[in-house]
């Protein structure tokens, strides 16, 4: 390999490492950013899924990030990496970017495969997974259950 | 010279695809290549095309597709199984597995954890992908405490963690699933498209049912879950030492020859008891004493 090809190989490797920038996508239901690193830190916001959110800063398994003007601290389970160009991370092009990808992924296993499957299998027992989906508990009723137990609140920043 | 280069940059480029999971980035840079005169038009199509391809064919399953497999599943397990109704144990249940699975690697998914009982003296638990797991009435009347509750729903989140669910789909399936998808985002799921994809799902939850129900996961991952399911334990503030106990009992009764059920699916208890016993000597875990839960336990299970 001569000179100029390393020159380039160089080159090619910075414009990539360049390219990721650190957005982030939101891959739950929906998503709490946090005032805290905690679990169970009050919320300063709700993100649905699909949405792009910005990364400023990562402690352990926590990101600071903002959203729609709102920071906080989001758990990294709740979120996927996203490599974007960086001329396009902080428009709205980032946005309409994550939408294209949603649709893209939204072409597989969709809530319109569940819907046909369902009508194709009406003895299958959905209505009992719409209730076991159901037993939510709130962040307040498992903290006084870890609390009460002697048990560790989890994810301290770790 | 042309050639050589052709093939460097081709690895580097489709390396970085693999590792950024981005075509868009490898087409920025065959163009400034070809622009620099070093690659040709034919050559930046030819690699932009496979570094597009690579991309579509290594699409995992988003986390939004692993909720709805699994929610199928938990659809099939509950024909199946009469679902167990009372509101008082539920809620136990399902604040024993949120401690530990919030003390897991994975904390979230994309429609959370969730616990319930199936009503049949059969000795099992299910976990289905995303979240929702099962335990049997049977299972529950061999736990002794809440140390003992933890460790069968840590095991089965150590599995939602592992994604050994979704393991279990045959991969040809999900190559199809990808192929069917064009690149154009904006364009709608045809008919015929529609019905291929509603096959392709369907044969995907009957591989993981079977799995479930029939045939079980293989040694290696029974021991992953169990040594993931301390782990939890340990950081949730549960005596690990309840997994090795659970185990231990199991393995006397599968010695014995009782609880059939459980045992299809979960063979060589005695071989996992040992591997159980030998994370905690390595993790120099101590026994945590669990007297204010041993008493929850009783007021809710006695």
């Amino acid at each position: 390999m001569n000179r100029k090809s390393w020159i380039i190989l160089l080159g090619l490797l910075m414009m990539t490492s360049m390219a990721m920038a650190a957005a982030v996508k939101v891959i739950t239901q929906e998503a709490m950013i946090r005032k805290d690193k905690r679990f169970f830190a009050p919320v300063v916001t709700r993100v649905p899924y699909g949405e792009m959110v910005e990364e400023l800063e990562r402690q352990g398994d926590w990101l600071r990030v903002s959203y729609r003007g709102k920071q906080g601290w989001i758990h990294t389970s709740a979120v996927q990496e996203q490599k974007f160009r960086l001329s396009s991370l902080t428009t709205e092009k980032a946005q309409e970017t994550s939408r294209e990808e949603v649709a893209l992924a939204g072409k597989g296993f969709t809530p319109e495969v569940e819907k046909a499957f369902r009508d194709q299998n009406p003895k299958m027992r959905y209505d009992l997974v719409d209730q076991v989906q159901s037993y939510k508990i709130e962040d307040q009723q498992i903290q006084a259950f870890i609390q009460a137990g002697n048990l560790r609140e989890p994810g301290g920043g770790s | 010279m042309r050639r050589g280069l052709f093939s460097w940059v081709t690895v580097v480029l489709v390396m970085q695809v693999i590792l950024a999971g981005c075509a868009e980035v490898v087409s920025v840079g065959t163009t400034v290549g070809q622009q620099m005169g070093q690659i040709s038009k034919e050559d930046k199509q030819k690699i932009d095309r496979m570094a597009l391809d690579s991309e579509k064919a290594a699409r995992p399953m988003t986390e939004q597709e692993e909720y709805y497999v699994g929610r199928a599943v938990a659809a099939t397990i509950l024909g199946k199984y009469r679902l167990y109704r009372n509101e008082r144990l539920t809620r136990y249940i399902n604040e024993v597995g949120q401690a530990v699975a919030l003390a897991s690697d994975r904390p979230f998914t994309y429609g959370g954890y969730r616990f319930a009982v199936l009503d049949t003296d059969e000795v099992n638990a299910l976990a289905c992908p995303g979240g929702i797991v099962f335990i049997t009435r049977g299972m529950l009347k061999r736990a002794q405490n809440e140390e003992e509750l933890s460790a069968i729903l840590a095991h089965e989140v150590g599995h939602v963690n592992h994604k050994d669910g979704l393991g279990t789909i045959q991969r040809a399936r999900w190559v199809q699933v990808v192929t069917l998808l064009g690149s154009e985002a904006a364009k709608k799921v045809s008919g015929a498209e529609l019905a291929k994809l509603v096959s392709l799902f369907e044969g995907s939850v009957n591989d993981v049912v079977k799995t479930l129900i029939v045939s079980g996961y293989s040694r290696e991952q029974e021991a992953a879950a169990d040594s993931s399911a301390m782990t939890f334990m340990y950081r949730a503030g549960y005596d690990p030492y309840g997994l090795s106990d659970y185990l231990g009992k199991l393995s006397k009764e599968q010695t014995g020859g009782a609880g059939q059920g459980l045992f299809a699916t979960h063979p060589g208890m005695t071989e996992r008891l040992a591997k159980a016993r030998s994370v905690i000597a390595a993790n120099k875990w101590p026994r945590i004493g669990h007297q204010i839960r041993d008493q929850r336990f009783q007021q809710t299970m006695g």
